[in-house]
């Protein structure tokens, strides 16, 4: 029962390892892109190129700039001569921001008219303009807080010569507890602070969200491909009507045909999450055996995939091709670039049956927040039910042919 | 130019006979687009924020309301205490925690400055950032209109006027179709072409082919030929999708847009025959074709993820992509409106250039 298994899997390994470029494929090929696109996949925005154009040439205007190009965003481009030039920037994608402080700025802020900066933004690269934008206005709105803040100050200081001051900066909680003190109540600013703080990824490196979604489509990519090819190249080199004439049994082909895969999904999932513990720094909170655990059921999937493929495709370039069709709308669906949640809704709803969904979510949660089996399980479950549908129809579709 | 007609003609029937593979070069990119154009959104919507609050009181009810009301954030779970929010971040209930303390009410109207907490989850550290932004903004306008109440302050002493040129809405549509293009035709020209010469390699009719009278060049102009029609129409099809559906605007000229596609789509199939006459088999070039092209046009191209925010060596990679100078060359000619790009347009027509010559070279080894 096993041994012709095992002759398989032998005779498996020695046609992939025979082919000199399916070593590179397997070995090298993978490990290259892990390091190419980890460094790629960065979604933090640095040197926003910004160009200003300040007519007011004022303490307060010169402040905004400081805020502005000494935050880690943004790189002053060009200091235009007038706001066509500005225009101008953009048009010709010398800048992507452009940020005019008018003539009167410091006035009106100083008389709390209402300063006004015109901020345009290039929207031809959204996903740049978006945050270009969000984080412009967040330092402009840091400053208008700070001038708030100090005209707020200045009018309460006016009433102050009324009450004691001198403890109006130094109280501490244990004071207020025990002497409570009468201040009008409009001396008293509402001022609400957020006090923020980020759990699992402090430095909020976006590479450490991206890299287990690489590593998804590394093993994504070895194990539907070649199970699906493996097979098809029998059938187009016709020894597959070999394999059916020996005494092999339907379940014994297609044991022989997966697990040199399985194995082959292991080794690089292995290779390529330590690489990326050593080099990238890429914590893993979680437990190695419950990431073994999902990817074997993932494995389940992917390799379902290739053998389902393998026998509606005669040729190497059809299932290819089908295989490549699923596995564009899988990445593109699965949560990996886009949030799911922006998603609408009926959208949403088709992405259920995404295994990639599951297992990114999955793998992420494991490495990055320390899921345990139950946080996984609500993943889980669904990508099993997935699994065993795509499996046992492969199966079946095979045993109909081998008959 | 007969011999090349024979050969452009031999490899249409090749594509007609399997109507499967033209069916997915044909209906795939259709069917991404329109996907894609739906379903792709950049801008973090429905923000999922957990709430515990020790305070319940109507300072922050309020708080919760205004921050509900922008639109952008929902207001997921509502937690008891401090224990049950680690599970629920490892459970991906919500992106963030808002904590009011228990004093939270009278700290306002005793203390200068009042407190709260917000934990977020920073595994994922782009939208933490973009989260906290937001939650920041919910803020200010809560304190501004403190200010308003209590000081009679009735502006912002800095107000932005904010102007977004060439995609005012910010509809990612308009940037996701032409980034989409490039992407597709890509994908589906070195796909198509990396079989074309390995294929015949493999089923041993390379030295048919090798005993008639045609050279190299005329081969290679034969194969690119009937799948530039299909490029073509791949184009045309999302172009015009693009369009008429998702309403992306055509300022420039459709002259230019054609042109530089048609650079662009040479570019791919010059690539997929240089790889098809190197490659051995079928199976090595698809796979070789399919590295070479799907993911580096996804990320290094500036599809995605910004250039600029790559490091150097990167920055230098992405400069032999030849999507990072058609997306570029695109979108300004659609959403800018500007024509005439004479260094990406001369860098783009070396590359194909480069390619093709690279690809008849290869081609000519194989014939001793």
């Amino acid at each position: 029962m096993i041994a012709p298994v095992l002759y398989l899997i032998r005779k498996e390994f020695l046609q992939i390892f025979r082919d000199h470029a399916m070593r590179g494929i397997i070995f090298v090929v993978p490990l290259i892109q892990l390091m190419i696109f980890s460094y790629a996949v960065t979604t933090d925005l640095k040197d926003i190129r910004i160009a200003i154009l300040d007519n007011d040439k004022t303490i307060a205007s010169r402040n905004l700039i400081s805020a502005l190009v000494e935050s880690d965003y943004f790189k002053l481009v060009s200091t235009a001569p007038n706001p066509k030039h500005l225009r101008h920037n953009l048009l010709t994608s010398d800048a992507d921001v452009t940020l005019w402080i008018p003539l009167g700025f410091s006035e009106d802020l100083a008389t709390g008219n209402g300063a006004q900066v015109a901020l345009n933004v290039d929207g031809s690269n959204s996903s740049i303009a978006l945050r270009a934008l969000g984080y412009t206005e967040a330092v402009v709105r840091l400053q208008a807080m700070k001038s708030l803040e100090s005209f707020i100050q200045a009018s309460i200081t006016i009433p102050s010569n009324q009450t004691p001051s001198t403890n109006w900066d130094l109280q501490d909680e244990d004071q207020i507890a025990t002497s409570p003190r009468i201040v009008p109540q409009i001396m008293n600013p509402r001022l609400i602070e957020p006090v923020m703080r980020f759990f699992y990824n402090p430095t909020l490196e976006s590479r450490y969200y991206m890299i287990p979604g690489i590593l998804v489509l590394l093993i994504t990519l070895i194990s539907a491909f070649l199970t699906g090819m493996a097979v098809v190249k029998e059938k187009e080199l016709g020894t597959l009507e070999q394999l059916m004439v020996s005494p092999l049994t339907p379940a014994q082909l297609i044991a022989g045909k997966t697990i040199p895969f399985v194995v082959l999904a292991y080794f690089e999932l292995a290779v390529a999450t330590t690489f990326a513990i050593l080099w990238f720094k890429l914590p893993l909170v979680g437990s190695i055996p419950l990431l073994a655990l999902c990817a074997l059921v993932y494995l389940l999937v992917t390799l379902g995939v290739g053998l389902l493929v393998s026998t509606i495709s005669n040729t190497q370039q059809q299932a290819m091709f089908t295989v490549w069709f699923f596995l564009i709308f899988g990445i593109l669906m699965s949560g990996f670039f886009f949030p799911i949640e922006n998603m609408p809704e009926i959208i949403q709803k088709i992405t259920v049956i995404n295994p990639l969904r599951y297992f990114i979510e999955i793998i992420r949660g494991i490495f990055l927040r320390g899921a345990t089996f139950d946080d996984v399980l609500p993943n889980l479950l669904p990508m099993l039910v997935i699994g065993l549908v795509i499996f046992s129809a492969a199966i079946m579709r095979f045993r109909k042919r081998t008959k | 130019m007969k011999r090349i007609l024979a050969i452009a003609r031999k490899e249409f029937l090749h594509i007609l006979r399997d109507p499967r593979s033209l069916a997915v070069s044909i209906l795939m990119p259709l069917m991404m687009v329109l996907l894609y154009g739906f379903a792709i959104d950049m801008d973090l919507k429905n923000i999922r924020v957990g709430v515990l609050d020790f305070n319940r009181s109507a300072e922050s009810r309020s708080f919760i309301n205004e921050m509900v009301s922008s639109g952008f954030i929902v207001e997921s779970a509502r937690l008891s205490n401090r224990k049950e929010i680690e599970p629920g971040f490892r459970q991906n209930k919500y992106r963030a925690v808002i904590i009011f303390p228990a004093d939270f009410s009278l700290s306002l109207v005793k203390d200068p400055v009042t407190q709260i907490q917000i934990i977020l989850d920073g595994a994922d550290g782009t939208s933490a950032a973009t989260v906290a932004n937001y939650l920041n903004a919910v803020t200010s306008r809560i304190n501004l209109s403190y200010a308003k109440e209590d000081f009679g302050l009735d502006i912002l002493p800095i107000e932005t006027r904010t102007r977004v040129l060439f995609n005012p809405e910010l509809r990612s549509a308009h940037f996701i179709v032409p980034g989409l293009a490039a992407l597709i035709m890509m994908m589906i020209c070195a796909l198509l072409t990396s079989i074309a010469i390995a294929r015949e390699k493999e089923t041993g009719t390379m030295e048919q082919i090798l005993t008639t009278p045609v050279v190299a060049p005329q081969v290679i102009i034969g194969k690119i030929f009937p799948y530039m029609v299909i490029a073509a129409l791949d184009a045309t099809l999302i172009f015009l999708v693009g369009k008429f559906v998702f309403g992306v605007p055509m300022n420039g000229s459709w002259f230019a847009l054609a042109g530089y596609s048609l650079i662009f789509i040479l570019i791919a199939l010059s690539l997929g025959l240089l790889i098809s006459s190197v490659a051995k088999t079928q199976q090595v070039a698809l796979i070789a074709a399919l590295m070479i092209t799907l993911l580096p046009t996804l990320l290094l191209s500036g599809f995605i993820f910004p250039i600029a925010s790559m490091p150097a060596v990167l920055q230098y990679v992405s400069r032999v992509i030849p999507a990072t100078y058609y997306l570029e060359i695109i979108r300004g000619i659609i959403l800018k409106g500007v024509n005439w790009y004479p260094r990406m347009g001369g860098i783009l027509t070396g590359m194909s250039l480069f390619l093709i010559i690279l690809a008849i070279k290869r081609f000519k080894t194989r014939l001793d």
